[in-house]
Protein backbone atom coordinates (compact mmCIF):
# COMPACT_ATOMS: atom_id res chain seq x y z
CA UNK A 1 0.00 0.00 0.00
CA UNK A 2 1.29 3.34 -1.07
CA UNK A 3 1.16 5.97 1.79
CA UNK A 4 0.73 9.56 1.76
CA UNK A 5 1.49 9.79 5.43
CA UNK A 6 3.38 7.73 7.47
CA UNK A 7 3.68 9.01 11.53
CA UNK A 8 5.27 6.97 13.90
CA UNK A 9 5.24 7.28 17.44
CA UNK A 10 5.33 11.42 17.58
CA UNK A 11 6.12 12.88 20.61
CA UNK A 12 5.33 16.82 20.73
CA UNK A 13 6.22 18.90 23.56
CA UNK A 14 6.20 22.46 24.16
CA UNK A 15 7.95 23.87 26.93
CA UNK A 16 8.89 27.14 27.52
CA UNK A 17 11.71 28.24 30.14
CA UNK A 18 9.59 28.52 33.03
CA UNK A 19 8.03 24.94 32.49
CA UNK A 20 10.47 22.65 31.60
CA UNK A 21 8.60 19.77 31.72
CA UNK A 22 6.38 21.97 29.29
CA UNK A 23 2.43 20.97 27.72
CA UNK A 24 2.61 17.65 25.83
CA UNK A 25 0.18 18.26 22.09
CA UNK A 26 1.22 14.67 20.61
CA UNK A 27 2.02 11.73 22.80
CA UNK A 28 3.02 9.02 20.84
CA UNK A 29 1.04 9.55 17.41
CA UNK A 30 0.71 7.38 14.84
CA UNK A 31 -0.95 7.07 11.94
CA UNK A 32 -0.64 6.08 8.33
CA UNK A 33 -2.86 7.69 5.47
CA UNK A 34 -2.79 5.72 2.34
CA UNK A 35 -2.64 7.48 -0.93
CA UNK A 36 -5.67 8.86 -2.84
CA UNK A 37 -7.32 9.16 0.07
CA UNK A 38 -9.29 11.84 1.90
CA UNK A 39 -8.39 11.32 5.42
CA UNK A 40 -10.53 13.47 8.52
CA UNK A 41 -8.90 14.68 11.70
CA UNK A 42 -11.05 15.05 14.09
CA UNK A 43 -10.91 15.90 18.16
CA UNK A 44 -12.06 18.70 20.49
CA UNK A 45 -10.22 22.06 20.94
CA UNK A 46 -6.52 21.66 21.92
CA UNK A 47 -6.14 17.96 21.17
CA UNK A 48 -3.36 18.22 18.45
CA UNK A 49 -4.92 18.29 15.79
CA UNK A 50 -2.96 21.49 14.71
CA UNK A 51 0.44 20.16 16.04
CA UNK A 52 0.24 17.09 13.87
CA UNK A 53 -0.49 18.98 10.97
CA UNK A 54 2.61 21.46 11.99
CA UNK A 55 4.53 18.47 12.26
CA UNK A 56 3.61 16.99 8.48
CA UNK A 57 5.10 20.15 7.48
CA UNK A 58 7.90 20.58 9.62
CA UNK A 59 6.62 24.15 11.01
CA UNK A 60 7.00 22.28 14.28
CA UNK A 61 9.42 19.49 14.83
CA UNK A 62 8.80 16.70 17.40
CA UNK A 63 11.04 15.72 20.44
CA UNK A 64 11.04 11.79 18.98
CA UNK A 65 8.86 9.94 16.18
CA UNK A 66 9.62 9.05 12.39
CA UNK A 67 7.61 11.61 10.03
CA UNK A 68 7.37 10.51 6.31
CA UNK A 69 5.31 12.21 3.59
CA UNK A 70 4.65 10.95 0.30
CA UNK A 71 7.24 8.83 0.81
CA UNK A 72 9.95 11.28 1.49
CA UNK A 73 11.17 13.34 4.92
CA UNK A 74 9.32 16.25 4.74
CA UNK A 75 12.01 18.75 5.69
CA UNK A 76 13.36 17.92 1.65
CA UNK A 77 12.09 21.34 0.21
CA UNK A 78 11.31 18.67 -3.13
CA UNK A 79 8.69 16.89 -0.90
CA UNK A 80 7.32 20.01 0.49
CA UNK A 81 6.75 21.31 -3.43
CA UNK A 82 4.13 18.20 -3.48
CA UNK A 83 2.37 19.16 -0.78
CA UNK A 84 -0.49 21.89 -0.80
CA UNK A 85 -1.44 23.28 2.99
CA UNK A 86 -4.22 25.84 4.03
CA UNK A 87 -3.39 27.14 7.35
CA UNK A 88 -6.02 27.43 9.84
CA UNK A 89 -4.75 30.91 10.70
CA UNK A 90 -4.43 32.91 7.45
CA UNK A 91 -2.23 35.85 7.03
CA UNK A 92 -2.11 37.18 3.50
CA UNK A 93 -0.70 39.99 2.73
CA UNK A 94 -3.11 43.00 2.67
CA UNK A 95 -1.27 45.01 -0.27
CA UNK A 96 -1.36 42.18 -2.47
CA UNK A 97 -3.90 41.52 -5.27
CA UNK A 98 -4.71 37.34 -5.75
CA UNK A 99 -2.90 37.42 -8.88
CA UNK A 100 0.51 38.88 -7.32
CA UNK A 101 0.31 36.43 -4.32
CA UNK A 102 -0.56 33.35 -6.25
CA UNK A 103 2.23 34.98 -8.60
CA UNK A 104 4.86 34.62 -5.81
CA UNK A 105 3.81 31.23 -4.04
CA UNK A 106 4.03 29.91 -7.76
CA UNK A 107 7.57 31.19 -8.11
CA UNK A 108 8.52 30.05 -4.40
CA UNK A 109 7.01 26.32 -5.03
CA UNK A 110 9.17 26.73 -8.25
CA UNK A 111 6.07 26.65 -11.00
CA UNK A 112 6.31 29.17 -13.89
CA UNK A 113 3.47 32.20 -12.53
CA UNK A 114 1.90 31.79 -15.96
CA UNK A 115 -1.15 34.69 -15.68
CA UNK A 116 -3.42 32.55 -17.33
CA UNK A 117 -2.86 29.59 -15.30
CA UNK A 118 -3.48 31.95 -12.22
CA UNK A 119 -6.27 33.27 -13.05
CA UNK A 120 -8.63 30.12 -14.04
CA UNK A 121 -7.19 29.17 -10.56
CA UNK A 122 -8.71 32.03 -9.09
CA UNK A 123 -11.81 31.45 -11.00
CA UNK A 124 -12.14 28.27 -9.68
CA UNK A 125 -12.19 29.41 -5.72
CA UNK A 126 -15.04 31.33 -7.13
CA UNK A 127 -12.86 34.85 -6.58
CA UNK A 128 -12.97 36.13 -10.53
CA UNK A 129 -14.89 39.11 -9.74
CA UNK A 130 -11.88 40.33 -7.42
CA UNK A 131 -8.69 39.26 -8.85
CA UNK A 132 -7.58 42.97 -8.93
CA UNK A 133 -8.73 44.16 -5.62
CA UNK A 134 -6.04 43.71 -2.67
CA UNK A 135 -6.18 40.80 -0.49
CA UNK A 136 -6.53 43.72 2.51
CA UNK A 137 -9.92 44.37 1.93
CA UNK A 138 -11.19 40.65 1.85
CA UNK A 139 -13.49 38.94 4.29
CA UNK A 140 -12.13 35.95 6.15
CA UNK A 141 -14.31 33.57 3.34
CA UNK A 142 -12.54 35.40 0.57
CA UNK A 143 -9.25 34.69 1.96
CA UNK A 144 -9.67 31.27 3.08
CA UNK A 145 -10.69 30.61 -0.61
CA UNK A 146 -7.42 32.40 -1.63
CA UNK A 147 -5.36 30.19 0.67
CA UNK A 148 -7.17 27.18 -1.12
CA UNK A 149 -6.13 28.54 -4.64
CA UNK A 150 -2.67 29.08 -3.31
CA UNK A 151 -2.34 25.51 -1.97
CA UNK A 152 -3.61 24.24 -5.15
CA UNK A 153 -0.79 25.52 -6.92
CA UNK A 154 1.85 23.09 -8.98
CA UNK A 155 -1.28 20.06 -8.78
CA UNK A 156 -0.08 19.08 -5.19
CA UNK A 157 -0.19 15.52 -4.41
CA UNK A 158 -1.35 16.11 -1.10
CA UNK A 159 -3.63 18.77 0.60
CA UNK A 160 -3.40 19.64 3.74
CA UNK A 161 -6.19 21.70 4.96
CA UNK A 162 -6.90 23.55 8.51
CA UNK A 163 -10.64 24.05 8.68
CA UNK A 164 -10.43 25.06 5.37
CA UNK A 165 -14.51 26.44 5.15
CA UNK A 166 -13.78 28.38 8.15
CA UNK A 167 -15.65 31.65 7.43
CA UNK A 168 -16.99 30.71 4.44
CA UNK A 169 -20.72 30.80 2.91
CA UNK A 170 -22.56 27.96 2.89
CA UNK A 171 -22.69 27.71 -0.67
CA UNK A 172 -18.62 28.33 -0.86
CA UNK A 173 -18.43 25.54 0.99
CA UNK A 174 -20.43 23.33 -1.38
CA UNK A 175 -18.01 24.77 -3.78
CA UNK A 176 -15.14 23.78 -1.86
CA UNK A 177 -16.64 20.44 -1.28
CA UNK A 178 -16.81 20.19 -5.05
CA UNK A 179 -13.08 21.01 -5.62
CA UNK A 180 -11.62 18.89 -3.21
CA UNK A 181 -13.60 15.85 -4.90
CA UNK A 182 -12.51 16.89 -8.25
CA UNK A 183 -8.34 16.93 -6.27
CA UNK A 184 -9.58 13.23 -5.09
CA UNK A 185 -11.03 12.11 -8.35
CA UNK A 186 -7.15 13.61 -9.83
CA UNK A 187 -5.43 11.26 -7.17
CA UNK A 188 -4.79 13.88 -4.77
CA UNK A 189 -4.92 12.87 -0.98
CA UNK A 190 -6.69 15.46 0.66
CA UNK A 191 -6.11 15.60 5.00
CA UNK A 192 -8.59 17.56 6.27
CA UNK A 193 -8.87 18.86 9.73
CA UNK A 194 -12.48 20.28 11.07
CA UNK A 195 -14.98 20.73 13.52
CA UNK A 196 -17.77 20.53 10.98
CA UNK A 197 -17.66 16.31 11.51
CA UNK A 198 -20.64 16.60 8.81
CA UNK A 199 -18.65 18.51 6.10
CA UNK A 200 -15.71 15.76 7.42
CA UNK A 201 -18.09 13.15 6.96
CA UNK A 202 -19.30 14.16 3.03
CA UNK A 203 -15.75 14.66 1.77
CA UNK A 204 -13.93 11.86 4.18
CA UNK A 205 -13.49 8.49 3.60
CA UNK A 206 -11.20 7.70 6.67
CA UNK A 207 -11.24 9.41 9.85
CA UNK A 208 -8.91 9.75 12.73
CA UNK A 209 -10.25 11.11 16.50
CA UNK A 210 -7.54 12.56 18.25
CA UNK A 211 -7.91 13.51 21.73
CA UNK A 212 -5.10 14.85 24.36
CA UNK A 213 -1.93 14.23 22.26
CA UNK A 214 -3.51 10.72 21.08
CA UNK A 215 -5.24 9.14 18.51
CA UNK A 216 -8.10 7.25 20.56
CA UNK A 217 -9.69 5.92 16.58
CA UNK A 218 -9.05 5.07 13.57
CA UNK A 219 -10.34 3.59 10.12
CA UNK A 220 -12.62 4.07 7.19
CA UNK A 221 -16.27 6.13 8.04
CA UNK A 222 -17.84 2.80 7.14
CA UNK A 223 -16.00 0.81 10.02
CA UNK A 224 -16.43 3.62 12.55
CA UNK A 225 -20.00 4.51 11.66
CA UNK A 226 -20.89 0.75 11.87
CA UNK A 227 -23.28 -0.26 14.84
CA UNK A 228 -22.36 -3.55 15.59
CA UNK A 229 -25.40 -6.36 15.55
CA UNK A 230 -27.95 -3.81 15.01
CA UNK A 231 -30.52 -2.35 12.15
CA UNK A 232 -32.94 -0.22 12.31
CA UNK A 233 -36.77 -0.70 10.92
CA UNK A 234 -39.11 1.72 9.91
CA UNK A 235 -42.99 0.94 9.91
CA UNK A 236 -46.00 2.59 8.13
CA UNK A 237 -47.74 4.10 10.87
CA UNK A 238 -50.80 2.47 12.54
CA UNK A 239 -48.52 -0.96 13.65
CA UNK A 240 -49.11 -2.21 16.94
CA UNK A 241 -46.60 -1.31 19.60
CA UNK A 242 -46.97 -3.87 22.09
CA UNK A 243 -46.85 -6.70 19.49
CA UNK A 244 -43.71 -5.40 17.76
CA UNK A 245 -41.95 -5.10 21.22
CA UNK A 246 -43.15 -8.74 21.72
CA UNK A 247 -41.18 -9.37 18.37
CA UNK A 248 -37.83 -7.89 19.69
CA UNK A 249 -38.54 -4.30 18.00
CA UNK A 250 -37.85 -1.31 20.56
CA UNK A 251 -39.03 1.95 19.68
CA UNK A 252 -36.62 5.22 19.16
CA UNK A 253 -38.90 7.73 18.37
CA UNK A 254 -40.33 6.61 15.25
CA UNK A 255 -38.10 4.24 13.77
CA UNK A 256 -37.59 0.78 15.86
CA UNK A 257 -34.40 -1.19 16.29
CA UNK A 258 -33.50 -4.26 16.22
CA UNK A 259 -30.37 -6.00 18.03
CA UNK A 260 -28.75 -9.10 16.97
CA UNK A 261 -26.18 -10.03 14.21
CA UNK A 262 -28.04 -12.99 13.22
CA UNK A 263 -30.21 -12.31 9.42
CA UNK A 264 -32.68 -15.47 9.93
CA UNK A 265 -33.21 -13.94 13.49
CA UNK A 266 -34.15 -10.81 11.77
CA UNK A 267 -36.09 -11.91 9.31
CA UNK A 268 -38.56 -14.23 11.96
CA UNK A 269 -38.72 -10.98 13.51
CA UNK A 270 -39.77 -9.45 10.70
CA UNK A 271 -42.43 -12.35 9.86
CA UNK A 272 -43.81 -11.79 13.14
CA UNK A 273 -44.21 -8.05 13.01
CA UNK A 274 -45.74 -8.93 9.47
CA UNK A 275 -48.15 -11.37 10.69
CA UNK A 276 -49.31 -9.16 13.24
CA UNK A 277 -50.02 -6.70 10.63
CA UNK A 278 -47.10 -4.32 10.72
CA UNK A 279 -46.11 -3.21 7.13
CA UNK A 280 -42.54 -2.33 6.73
CA UNK A 281 -40.95 0.67 5.29
CA UNK A 282 -37.34 0.94 5.28
CA UNK A 283 -34.43 -1.72 7.00
CA UNK A 284 -31.24 -0.83 7.20
CA UNK A 285 -28.58 -1.49 9.09
CA UNK A 286 -27.83 0.93 12.67
CA UNK A 287 -24.97 3.58 11.29
CA UNK A 288 -23.72 5.82 13.71
CA UNK A 289 -22.79 9.49 12.91
CA UNK A 290 -19.68 11.26 12.64
CA UNK A 291 -20.69 12.75 16.14
CA UNK A 292 -21.74 9.84 18.27
CA UNK A 293 -18.68 8.20 16.93
CA UNK A 294 -16.57 11.28 18.35
CA UNK A 295 -18.38 11.34 21.25
CA UNK A 296 -18.04 7.58 22.23
CA UNK A 297 -14.41 7.79 21.46
CA UNK A 298 -13.61 11.03 23.72
CA UNK A 299 -15.88 9.60 26.79
CA UNK A 300 -14.16 7.98 29.04
CA UNK A 301 -14.71 4.85 30.30
CA UNK A 302 -16.47 4.28 33.14
CA UNK A 303 -13.87 3.29 36.23
CA UNK A 304 -14.81 0.45 37.99
CA UNK A 305 -14.43 0.85 42.14
CA UNK A 306 -14.52 -2.55 42.42
CA UNK A 307 -11.85 -3.69 40.09
CA UNK A 308 -10.30 -7.39 40.18
CA UNK A 309 -7.00 -6.83 40.99
CA UNK A 310 -7.68 -3.95 44.09
CA UNK A 311 -7.04 -4.62 47.10
CA UNK A 312 -9.21 -3.30 49.97
CA UNK B 1 17.26 31.95 -6.81
CA UNK B 2 14.69 31.02 -4.01
CA UNK B 3 16.27 34.13 -1.84
CA UNK B 4 15.70 36.18 -4.59
CA UNK B 5 12.20 35.71 -5.13
CA UNK B 6 11.62 36.43 -1.41
CA UNK B 7 14.15 39.52 -1.73
CA UNK B 8 12.10 40.65 -4.63
CA UNK B 9 8.37 39.50 -2.97
CA UNK B 10 9.82 42.43 0.00
CA UNK B 11 10.13 44.87 -2.27
CA UNK B 12 6.70 44.31 -4.33
CA UNK B 13 5.23 44.65 -0.46
CA UNK B 14 7.21 47.53 -0.14
CA UNK B 15 6.35 49.36 -3.14
CA UNK B 16 2.96 48.75 -2.24
CA UNK B 17 3.42 50.87 1.03
CA UNK B 18 2.34 54.05 0.74
CA UNK B 19 5.38 55.25 3.10
CA UNK B 20 7.72 53.40 0.70
CA UNK B 21 5.90 55.47 -1.87
CA UNK B 22 6.23 58.72 0.24
CA UNK B 23 9.57 58.13 0.36
CA UNK B 24 10.68 57.89 -3.22
CA UNK B 25 8.42 60.81 -3.84
CA UNK B 26 10.20 63.19 -1.20
CA UNK B 27 13.42 61.74 -2.52
CA UNK B 28 12.41 62.60 -6.07
CA UNK B 29 11.14 66.45 -5.44
CA UNK B 30 14.52 67.20 -3.16
CA UNK B 31 15.86 66.45 -6.57
CA UNK B 32 13.37 67.86 -8.91
CA UNK B 33 13.87 71.38 -6.56
CA UNK B 34 17.51 70.92 -6.87
CA UNK B 35 18.02 70.41 -10.45
CA UNK B 36 14.84 73.32 -11.14
CA UNK B 37 15.80 76.00 -8.27
CA UNK B 38 19.76 76.03 -8.32
CA UNK B 39 21.82 77.85 -10.72
CA UNK B 40 25.41 77.11 -11.03
CA UNK B 41 27.30 79.27 -13.36
CA UNK B 42 30.48 77.72 -14.04
CA UNK B 43 33.34 79.51 -15.92
CA UNK B 44 36.80 77.68 -16.97
CA UNK B 45 35.74 74.89 -14.47
CA UNK B 46 35.65 77.42 -11.72
CA UNK B 47 32.20 78.60 -9.71
CA UNK B 48 31.86 82.21 -10.41
CA UNK B 49 27.87 82.06 -9.10
CA UNK B 50 25.08 80.83 -7.87
CA UNK B 51 21.65 81.24 -7.63
CA UNK B 52 18.89 79.32 -5.30
CA UNK B 53 15.47 80.43 -5.83
CA UNK B 54 16.71 82.79 -8.60
CA UNK B 55 18.31 84.75 -5.29
CA UNK B 56 21.75 85.19 -6.27
CA UNK B 57 24.47 83.90 -3.38
CA UNK B 58 27.92 85.79 -3.25
CA UNK B 59 30.20 82.96 -3.46
CA UNK B 60 34.15 83.41 -3.95
CA UNK B 61 35.33 82.32 -7.16
CA UNK B 62 36.56 78.16 -6.90
CA UNK B 63 37.45 75.67 -8.42
CA UNK B 64 34.06 73.74 -8.89
CA UNK B 65 35.06 70.02 -7.20
CA UNK B 66 35.77 72.16 -4.55
CA UNK B 67 32.68 74.36 -4.26
CA UNK B 68 30.61 71.45 -4.35
CA UNK B 69 32.44 69.45 -1.22
CA UNK B 70 30.16 70.90 1.49
CA UNK B 71 27.36 69.94 -0.90
CA UNK B 72 28.55 66.67 -1.17
CA UNK B 73 29.21 66.25 2.46
CA UNK B 74 26.00 67.38 3.75
CA UNK B 75 24.48 65.44 1.77
CA UNK B 76 26.36 62.28 2.30
CA UNK B 77 25.89 63.43 6.52
CA UNK B 78 21.73 63.21 5.94
CA UNK B 79 22.19 59.85 3.90
CA UNK B 80 24.22 58.00 6.34
CA UNK B 81 22.36 59.56 10.18
CA UNK B 82 18.78 60.67 9.61
CA UNK B 83 17.98 58.87 6.76
CA UNK B 84 19.61 55.58 8.48
CA UNK B 85 17.60 56.06 11.68
CA UNK B 86 14.21 56.72 9.28
CA UNK B 87 14.84 53.47 7.11
CA UNK B 88 15.38 51.72 10.96
CA UNK B 89 11.69 52.63 11.65
CA UNK B 90 10.47 52.17 8.16
CA UNK B 91 11.92 48.69 7.33
CA UNK B 92 11.22 47.40 11.48
CA UNK B 93 7.65 45.79 10.04
CA UNK B 94 9.35 43.26 7.40
CA UNK B 95 10.57 40.32 9.53
CA UNK B 96 7.80 40.26 12.06
CA UNK B 97 5.36 40.23 9.82
CA UNK B 98 6.55 37.58 7.64
CA UNK B 99 6.99 36.19 11.07
CA UNK B 100 3.01 36.85 11.88
CA UNK B 101 0.94 33.75 12.75
CA UNK B 102 -1.02 32.21 9.98
CA UNK B 103 1.79 33.63 7.24
CA UNK B 104 4.72 31.78 8.82
CA UNK B 105 3.18 28.37 8.71
CA UNK B 106 2.26 28.75 5.21
CA UNK B 107 5.54 30.20 4.41
CA UNK B 108 7.15 26.89 6.07
CA UNK B 109 5.21 24.49 3.99
CA UNK B 110 6.53 26.10 0.72
CA UNK B 111 9.49 24.29 -0.42
CA UNK B 112 11.66 27.54 0.98
CA UNK B 113 14.07 26.27 3.60
CA UNK B 114 14.58 28.22 6.56
CA UNK B 115 17.65 30.15 6.15
CA UNK B 116 16.68 31.15 2.93
CA UNK B 117 13.46 32.85 4.03
CA UNK B 118 15.70 34.94 6.68
CA UNK B 119 18.76 35.55 4.42
CA UNK B 120 15.32 36.74 1.56
CA UNK B 121 14.20 39.20 4.17
CA UNK B 122 17.52 40.12 4.60
CA UNK B 123 18.42 41.15 1.41
CA UNK B 124 15.25 42.64 0.31
CA UNK B 125 15.23 45.32 3.46
CA UNK B 126 18.96 46.14 2.81
CA UNK B 127 18.93 46.60 -1.28
CA UNK B 128 15.74 48.61 -0.56
CA UNK B 129 17.96 51.10 1.64
CA UNK B 130 20.80 50.81 -1.13
CA UNK B 131 18.05 51.45 -3.78
CA UNK B 132 16.97 54.64 -2.08
CA UNK B 133 20.31 55.52 -0.75
CA UNK B 134 21.53 55.33 -4.24
CA UNK B 135 19.21 57.14 -5.60
CA UNK B 136 18.92 60.14 -3.84
CA UNK B 137 23.18 60.33 -4.07
CA UNK B 138 23.37 59.24 -7.49
CA UNK B 139 20.71 61.59 -8.73
CA UNK B 140 22.43 64.43 -6.86
CA UNK B 141 25.76 63.77 -8.39
CA UNK B 142 23.99 63.58 -12.29
CA UNK B 143 22.42 66.78 -11.25
CA UNK B 144 24.88 68.68 -10.03
CA UNK B 145 27.49 66.80 -12.95
CA UNK B 146 25.25 67.92 -15.51
CA UNK B 147 25.08 71.86 -14.43
CA UNK B 148 28.61 72.28 -13.59
CA UNK B 149 30.51 69.64 -16.11
CA UNK B 150 32.64 67.61 -12.78
CA UNK B 151 30.79 64.38 -12.81
CA UNK B 152 32.16 62.81 -9.33
CA UNK B 153 30.87 59.56 -7.68
CA UNK B 154 31.72 60.42 -3.87
CA UNK B 155 28.70 60.49 -2.79
CA UNK B 156 27.42 57.44 -4.22
CA UNK B 157 30.10 55.63 -2.50
CA UNK B 158 29.52 57.58 0.94
CA UNK B 159 25.83 56.25 0.35
CA UNK B 160 27.37 52.91 -0.33
CA UNK B 161 28.89 52.94 3.29
CA UNK B 162 25.59 54.32 4.56
CA UNK B 163 24.07 50.95 3.12
CA UNK B 164 26.89 49.09 4.99
CA UNK B 165 25.96 50.50 8.11
CA UNK B 166 22.12 49.66 8.12
CA UNK B 167 23.11 46.09 6.97
CA UNK B 168 24.95 45.78 10.14
CA UNK B 169 21.73 47.51 12.25
CA UNK B 170 19.27 45.51 10.35
CA UNK B 171 20.95 41.84 10.75
CA UNK B 172 20.40 42.44 14.64
CA UNK B 173 16.87 44.00 13.89
CA UNK B 174 16.16 40.79 12.06
CA UNK B 175 17.49 38.58 15.15
CA UNK B 176 15.38 40.66 17.21
CA UNK B 177 12.29 39.67 14.96
CA UNK B 178 13.01 36.00 15.45
CA UNK B 179 13.49 36.52 19.05
CA UNK B 180 10.47 38.51 19.37
CA UNK B 181 8.29 38.50 16.26
CA UNK B 182 7.23 41.93 17.35
CA UNK B 183 8.19 45.52 14.99
CA UNK B 184 8.48 47.73 18.16
CA UNK B 185 10.84 45.59 19.72
CA UNK B 186 12.87 44.74 16.27
CA UNK B 187 12.61 48.90 15.70
CA UNK B 188 14.00 49.29 19.60
CA UNK B 189 16.91 46.73 19.39
CA UNK B 190 17.43 48.64 15.20
CA UNK B 191 17.57 52.21 17.52
CA UNK B 192 19.79 51.11 20.19
CA UNK B 193 22.61 49.39 18.04
CA UNK B 194 22.26 52.65 15.99
CA UNK B 195 23.21 55.01 18.49
CA UNK B 196 25.66 52.03 20.72
CA UNK B 197 27.47 52.18 17.34
CA UNK B 198 27.82 55.87 16.97
CA UNK B 199 29.32 56.00 20.96
CA UNK B 200 31.52 52.95 20.06
CA UNK B 201 32.88 54.96 17.14
CA UNK B 202 34.46 57.59 19.44
CA UNK B 203 35.22 54.73 21.96
CA UNK B 204 38.85 55.66 22.56
CA UNK B 205 38.40 58.94 23.55
CA UNK B 206 35.18 58.10 25.79
CA UNK B 207 36.61 55.62 27.44
CA UNK B 208 39.01 57.83 28.61
CA UNK B 209 36.71 59.75 30.47
CA UNK B 210 35.96 56.32 32.19
CA UNK B 211 36.96 55.86 35.50
CA UNK B 212 40.09 53.12 35.35
CA UNK B 213 39.81 49.24 35.82
CA UNK B 214 36.41 47.42 35.41
CA UNK B 215 34.27 49.90 34.26
CA UNK B 216 36.49 50.84 31.57
CA UNK B 217 37.50 47.61 30.76
CA UNK B 218 33.85 46.25 30.69
CA UNK B 219 33.23 49.74 28.12
CA UNK B 220 35.98 48.70 26.00
CA UNK B 221 34.85 44.86 25.62
CA UNK B 222 31.21 46.28 25.00
CA UNK B 223 31.83 48.49 22.18
CA UNK B 224 34.72 46.45 20.53
CA UNK B 225 32.01 44.26 19.89
CA UNK B 226 29.48 46.91 18.47
CA UNK B 227 29.66 48.43 14.95
CA UNK B 228 31.19 51.90 14.90
CA UNK B 229 28.86 53.57 13.03
CA UNK B 230 30.27 57.08 13.66
CA UNK B 231 33.65 55.97 13.24
CA UNK B 232 31.80 54.98 9.26
CA UNK B 233 30.20 57.88 9.21
CA UNK B 234 33.11 60.01 9.51
CA UNK B 235 34.86 58.26 6.47
CA UNK B 236 31.88 58.95 4.72
CA UNK B 237 31.02 62.17 4.86
CA UNK B 238 35.20 62.22 4.31
CA UNK B 239 34.87 60.60 0.76
CA UNK B 240 32.09 62.78 0.12
CA UNK B 241 33.83 65.90 0.67
CA UNK B 242 36.64 65.43 -0.83
CA UNK B 243 38.81 64.05 1.98
CA UNK B 244 41.84 61.57 1.54
CA UNK B 245 40.74 58.42 3.48
CA UNK B 246 43.22 55.77 3.99
CA UNK B 247 41.78 52.71 1.83
CA UNK B 248 42.90 50.29 4.42
CA UNK B 249 41.15 52.17 7.59
CA UNK B 250 37.85 52.08 5.23
CA UNK B 251 38.27 48.71 4.29
CA UNK B 252 38.99 47.56 7.65
CA UNK B 253 35.86 49.15 8.85
CA UNK B 254 33.78 47.38 6.15
CA UNK B 255 35.11 44.36 6.91
CA UNK B 256 34.19 45.07 10.40
CA UNK B 257 30.84 45.76 9.68
CA UNK B 258 30.29 42.63 7.75
CA UNK B 259 31.26 39.98 10.07
CA UNK B 260 29.33 41.70 12.55
CA UNK B 261 25.83 41.53 10.06
CA UNK B 262 27.15 38.07 9.29
CA UNK B 263 27.45 36.66 12.67
CA UNK B 264 24.53 38.33 13.80
CA UNK B 265 22.39 37.36 10.83
CA UNK B 266 23.92 33.42 11.37
CA UNK B 267 22.69 33.31 15.01
CA UNK B 268 19.39 34.56 13.86
CA UNK B 269 19.25 31.53 10.97
CA UNK B 270 20.18 29.35 14.35
CA UNK B 271 17.29 30.30 16.57
CA UNK B 272 14.92 30.36 13.79
CA UNK B 273 16.13 26.89 12.42
CA UNK B 274 15.36 25.70 16.20
CA UNK B 275 12.00 27.78 16.54
CA UNK B 276 7.87 26.17 16.41
CA UNK B 277 5.72 28.16 14.69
Amino acid sequence: MYLAIEVHDIEKRYRTWRNRKGFCALDGVTLEVPRGVAFGLLGPNGAGKTTFIKVLLTVVRPQRGRVRVLGGDPEDPRIRARIGYLPERLDLPAHFTPVTFLASVSRLKHVLPVRDSILRLIHRVGLANDSGRKIGGFSKGMKQRLGLAAALIGQPDLLVLDEPTDGVDPMGRIEIRNLLSAELARGCTVFLNSHLLAETERVCSQVGIISAGRIVRQGSLAELCRAEGRWRVSFAPGADRERLAAAGFRAVGKEFLFAGDDLLALNRALDTARAAGAVIAEVRPDEKDLEQVMSEALTPAPVSLASPGASA
Amino acid sequence: MTVLSIAADLWRQAFARKWFLVLGAAVTLFLIGIALTLRLDVVDGALSGLRLFGRPTTVEITAVDVALRPIFKAAAIVIYYPFTLFLIALCAEFAPSLLAPGRIEHMLSLPVRRWELVLGTYLGVVGLSALFSLYGAGGLCLILGAKTGVLTLRPVFAALLGTVSFAAVYSAMVAAAVLARSATSSAGVGIALYFAGVLAGYRTSLASMIRAGLPRQAFEAVTSLLPRISALGTVASDIAGGRAVSTAHVAGLIVGFLAFAAAVLAAAVWGFERKDF
